[in-house]
């Protein structure tokens, strides 16, 4: 797995609301396909296809040695999606604070100007 | 896909509406606050139909260009534009920090009174965005539009995480 996170896969895998769901399990801890498949009602071939969309994203890990294979969450590229994610929402509210005090000087400049006519 | 994810962000301005218009389409005042924290250089501006925004953000040595064509413009109600990241001779490319984000985005501001005061409403949409691209948009509007509880709280507890 490369250190790098391929944000865009990251995204894909995040796109759908079942492999979320699956993530959300694993924030309670590692489980095997088993497991996971049984609150979802779905076959294990379909859990473990998803499975391996989220591991090729980078968001989980699965030991190979082990036969049941337990998954695990990988925190570090989730974090860096979150950190572009977090990103973009800066950018506008850094903005429009920022739009904020430039209105406040516009609005104190026409009432100086008011005052002095 | 029948219909394209939109992200909305509202913010009301205490400001009457012919002043917050004035914020965002005078380029010296837009220029003041546009980026967050960088400089912001705006090489053209021509807010009107066919009209382009070529706008530059400057921090530290790096460098950031878009290009925003104005496609609609009612004064005082309504701007919208179609924005992407540009290279050094203004020339639409992908997004250099994540290449299938949309490369274009049809941004479209709406101004609107709400007493003395004036909510600005933007909505960001892809335009001609490949299938990998929406899914990619769509992934992170569910995020930001806040519908996205689960993923959400994934993240609030990764973030715990990694602060303990």
């Amino acid at each position: 797995m490369s250190a790098e996170p391929n944000l865009d896969a990251v995204f894909s895998a995040l796109a759908d609301p079942t492999r979320r769901a699956i993530l959300e399990r694993l924030s309670a801890g590692q489980a095997t396909v088993n497991e996971i498949a049984a609150p979802f009602e779905m076959s294990q071939p379909a859990v473990s296809r998803h499975l391996k969309v989220l591991e090729q994203a980078g968001l989980i890990e699965r030991d190979i040695d082990q036969q049941r294979r337990p998954a695990r969450l990988k925190a570090a590229h989730m974090s860096a999606a979150a950190d572009w994610l977090a990103e973009f929402e800066h950018f506008w509210t850094t903005s429009f604070n920022q739009l904020d005090d430039v209105l406040a000087g516009m609005k104190l400049a026409n009432l100086e100007d008011k005052t002095r006519e | 896909m029948s219909e394209l994810p939109e992200y909305i962000l509202d913010r009301i301005f205490d400001a009457p509406r012919d002043m917050v218009w004035k914020a965002w389409t005078d380029p010296e005042l837009l220029a003041r606050w546009y980026g967050p924290g960088v400089e912001t250089i705006i090489h053209e501006f021509n807010p009107v139909v066919g009209g382009f925004w070529l706008n530059e953000m400057k921090w530290g040595d790096k460098s950031m260009l878009s290009t925003a064509e104005f496609t609609q413009v009612e004064e005082h109600k309504l701007l919208v534009w179609n924005h992407s990241s540009a290279d050094e001779n203004w020339n639409v490319v992908a997004n250099p920090m994540m290449p299938d984000w949309p490369t274009t985005l049809l941004t479209t501001v709406t101004f609107e009174d709400v007493g003395e005061k004036t909510k600005v409403r933007l909505v960001w949409t892809p335009v001609d965005a490949s299938e990998a691209e929406i899914t990619c948009f769509a992934g992170m509007m569910n995020k930001m539009g806040g519908g996205w509880e689960s993923g959400y709280a994934i993240m609030d507890e990764i973030f715990a995480e990694l602060q303990a």
